[in-house]
Formats: structure tokens, C-alpha cells, sequence
């Protein structure tokens, strides 16, 4: 377990135990999104809880915490024109959110030999000198290749129509980086190769957090956002 | 003269140009994540959100893995015993490859994953025997045996086997310089001492917790 993964003991229980020992009320929020992680973690599955005030996505099972991932920012991300007027509903918490489509597995290698030929009989793979080899390894085998790394950036549908934007870097926010990013944009569209994409929660983060998320994030993985003050 | 105003005429046509083009897109645009807090009425009735707080708290509790258990990070290839939440020993592991297997005949595909959530510790087997399933000789290019004695490897495994459901294993390795490498079926491989060691210190119900 990393080292902030250890210290990162569920806010929400400390919230709770603070509370029980009578030091300050617990926080309405918290105490809800405890409720909801209590019902999620009754499940063996492995759950995201994401953080927002502590900026910290936890990776858990049955309320352990096995990592947790420091976010660099949270955004809600839209596709607008330029000059439109920018509007965004505020996301409503406690809430959990379930992935419907994990993220583009094409990274993935496949092996898919032709034709399948007859085992060599033992006879077969006798020495010269009429000895018999020794039994080779026929166990699992070593990948002769490196695993191709997924990118940094991708999508994940949630359910309720929005995505879950896992990046690097949020979107620009100065002017002419914005004004670069819809000439590029509108120029796709006038080839017919622009992209209308869901709304999306985005969250930045290392790219090496980015890939190692991305190996958890899987359809029907239940993503708990809570509320309240930590 | 005549050269600059050129210039800037050229200048002025490629801005304008830059100008429609993007008008006509639709760039990604950040706002600050803003979140509301919905909660009943009774959710937030202060005479009652302490109750709450403990049953909730004690359901957590409740499930929460007691005594030793194992954690697999089958991104970083790291599995550690941890006990009552207390990090104990650390291994270098190798996990799933994620590539996926097709069988020609009929299409079929397996993915090599190392599967993610809570398992237990089924059973524990010292000196294991792998009976090799279809894929094993498919993605050798070979036809599975139709006779199973031809299926019984004793070496792969190592010296100890601990079982987690569905063909999944904690075993040993004949390829140690692999270690902390995805190259595996989803199978969790170790180092012989790391192996013998997480052996003797899980007892079978042990949980597992893989991501």
C-alpha cells in the first residue's frame, strides 16, 4: 500500500468516529456518503470513492482502502462554441455513478494462431543418443513483447449520459489557447472529422495514475462522489 | 510599401480565415466542478445524523477484511500481506498480460487478465500439479489432448499453489527474471521464497483484493 494510501483512512469514518466521541457533529454529507459507500461495500467488487474537497480518487473494497490517486484537478468539461454562453449545472452529491462502457481496450494485444496442429508425441522429442529430453517447460510461457501501455487520456461512459474524462491536463482556459483549440476543432468538422462527445466529469492526473486507473475501470465499477466537508 | 501593406492584407485574410473556421468548432470547455448537496429532510435531521453515522460506520466494519489478508496490484505487479490493516511484507509479482486468445476453430476468446475484487484463498497445495487447460496448448498452436493424462504438467507451478476460483492461482515460476512483468494468464506469479513465505502466513479464507 503506498504511503498515501495509508493515510488516506476513510475521511468518512474518521468524520463518524469524531462524531460518536462527541467532539463535533458529523457533517449531514459525509455521514450520507458513508451510508452509500456502507451499501456498496457489501458487494466483493472494487469501487472508486471520489473526493472532491481532498482532491483524492480511492481505490477500495469493502471499505479498505487499497490506493488512492491524487487528482491534480476536477473539471466539468462540455464542448461549446467559442463565444457561447458558458452554463454548467452543479453535480449533485452524495451520488454514485456506475461506468456503462469502460474505457478503449484496443491496446490490447491479440494472438490468434491459424491452425492448430496435433501435439508431437513424446517419442518425438527423444534425444539422439535415445535418452529422453528433459520436460521442457510447457507451463505458461513468457510474452516475448512488452504489454502495450494504454494511453493517458481516455473516456469511460458513466451512466446518466455523462463521461468520466480521465486526462493529463484539463482543458486550456487563457484565450488564445482556446481560440487555438476551436480553429483545430472547427477545422476537423469542415473534413467531416470532428467528434461530438457526452459531457464529461473530467479528472486530471500523472499519466502513469492515468494507466494504472484505466486497468480498474471496468464496466459495472460503481464510483462513489462524496459530499460534505472533510 | 506596397510590400507591407501585402503583408498585413495576408495577415488580416488568414485571421479572418482563423476566425470562421472556428466559429464552426467546438473546443473543449472546463468549468469549476461544482457539486450540491441533495439530502432528505431526514438525512439531515441533527438528532439523527449520529445514529446514522455509527450504524453506518459498524456496517463498514462489519465487512472490512480482519487479520491477514493479500492485496494484488496487478498494474504494478506488487502483492503485499497486510495484516489488520498493517503492511507486512511486500513481493514483486508478474500478473495478466490482458492480451486476448482466439481459438481458431470456433472463435472462441480468452482474455488474460488478472481478475479485480475480493476473492479468498480456496485451497493451498504444496508441490501442485497444473492440469493445463484448452488454452494452455492453443496459444502453442497445438489441439488440446483429448486424452487428460496429457494435460498434467508438475513444474510450472512451483513449489506451492494457492487456489483463488476459476483457474486463477498464486503460484511459483520457472521464468523469475520475469517477475514484475505482465506476462501471465491472470495467474499471480512469485519468487520462490516470496511464495513459500506468503504460503506459510495465509491460511485458506483468506481474502484477496486484486485491482
Amino acid at each position: 500500500m503506498s504511503g498515501s494510501a495509508r493515510a488516506s483512512i476513510s475521511i468518512s469514518l474518521l468524520a463518524a468516529a469524531a462524531a460518536l466521541a462527541g467532539e463535533t457533529p458529523p457533517d449531514p454529507g459525509r455521514v450520507a456518503t458513508l451510508r452509500l459507500e456502507a451499501g456498496i461495500a457489501q458487494t466483493p467488487a472494487v469501487y472508486l470513492v471520489l473526493d472532491p474537497p481532498r482532491q483524492v480518487l480511492e481505490i477500495k473494497s469493502r471499505g479498505t482502502v487499497l490506493d488512492s490517486i491524487a487528482l491534480v484537478g476536477i473539471e466539468v468539461v462540455t464542448q461549446q462554441p467559442l463565444l457561447a454562453e458558458r452554463r454548467t449545472r452543479p453535480v449533485t452529491v452524495p451520488a454514485v455513478w456506475r461506468i456503462v462502457g469502460e474505457p478503449s481496450d484496443d491496446h490490447r494485444e491479440l494472438i490468434a494462431p491459424v491452425e492448430l496442429r496435433p501435439m508431437p508425441k513424446e517419442e518425438d522429442e527423444e534425444s539422439d543418443d535415445g535418452e529422453a529430453a528433459t520436460p521442457a517447460p510447457a507451463g505458461p510461457t513468457p510474452t516475448p513483447t512488452p504489454v502495450p501501455e494504454p494511453e493517458a487520456t481516455y473516456r469511460a461512459h458513466l451512466d446518466g449520459g455523462w463521461d468520466l474524462l480521465i486526462c493529463e491536463q484539463l482543458p486550456p482556459r487563457g484565450l488564445f489557447d482556446r481560440f487555438a483549440a476551436a480553429v483545430r476543432d472547427g477545422w476537423q468538422r469542415l473534413r467531416d472529422e470532428g467528434r461530438d462527445e457526452p459531457p464529461a466529469i473530467a479528472l486530471a492526473m500523472a499519466a502513469e495514475d492515468a494507466r494504472r486507473l484505466h486497468h480498474v475501470l471496468r464496466s459495472g465499477t460503481s464510483i462513489l462522489v462524496a459530499a460534505g466537508a472533510p | 510599401m506596397v510590400a507591407v501593406l501585402l503583408l498585413f492584407g495576408l495577415l488580416g485574410l488568414a485571421l479572418g480565415a482563423a476566425l470562421l473556421v472556428a466559429r464552426a468548432g467546438r473546443p473543449l470547455h472546463g468549468a469549476p466542478f461544482v457539486t450540491e448537496t441533495a439530502l432528505t429532510p431526514d438525512e439531515e435531521d441533527p438528532s439523527r445524523v449520529a445514529k446514522r453515522a455509527a450504524q453506518a460506520t459498524a456496517s463498514l466494519e462489519r465487512v472490512k477484511p480482519r487479520g491477514a489478508y493479500l492485496v494484488v496490484d496487478s498494474y504494478r505487479n506488487r502483492l503485499r500481506l497486510v495484516e489488520n490493516g498493517v503492511p507486512k511484507h511486500e513481493a514483486v509479482c508478474s500478473t495478466g498480460t490482458g492480451t486476448i486468445l482466439r481459438d481458431p476453430r470456433n472463435g472462441r476468446e480468452w482474455i488474460f487478465d488478472t481478475p479485480i475484487g475480493e476473492r479468498v484463498i480456496e485451497r493451498k497445495v504444496k508441490n501442485p500439479v497444473w492440469a493445463k487447460p484448452d488454452w494452455a496448448f492453443i496459444e502453442e498452436g497445438y489441439l488440446p489432448p483429448t486424452n487428460p493424462e496429457e494435460r498434467f504438467d508438475p513444474y510450472s507451478l512451483g513449489d506451492y499453489a494457492l487456489y483463488l476460483g476459476n483457474g486463477y492461482i498464486i503460484h511459483g515460476t520457472l521464468f523469475q527474471t520475469l517477475l514484475g512483468r505482465r506476462v501471465t494468464h491472470g495467474c499471480i506469479r512469485l519468487g520462490d521464497a516470496d511464495l513459500e513465505l506468503i504460503y506459510r502466513n495465509v491460511r485458506i479464507g483468506t481474502r484477496v483484493y486484486l485491482y
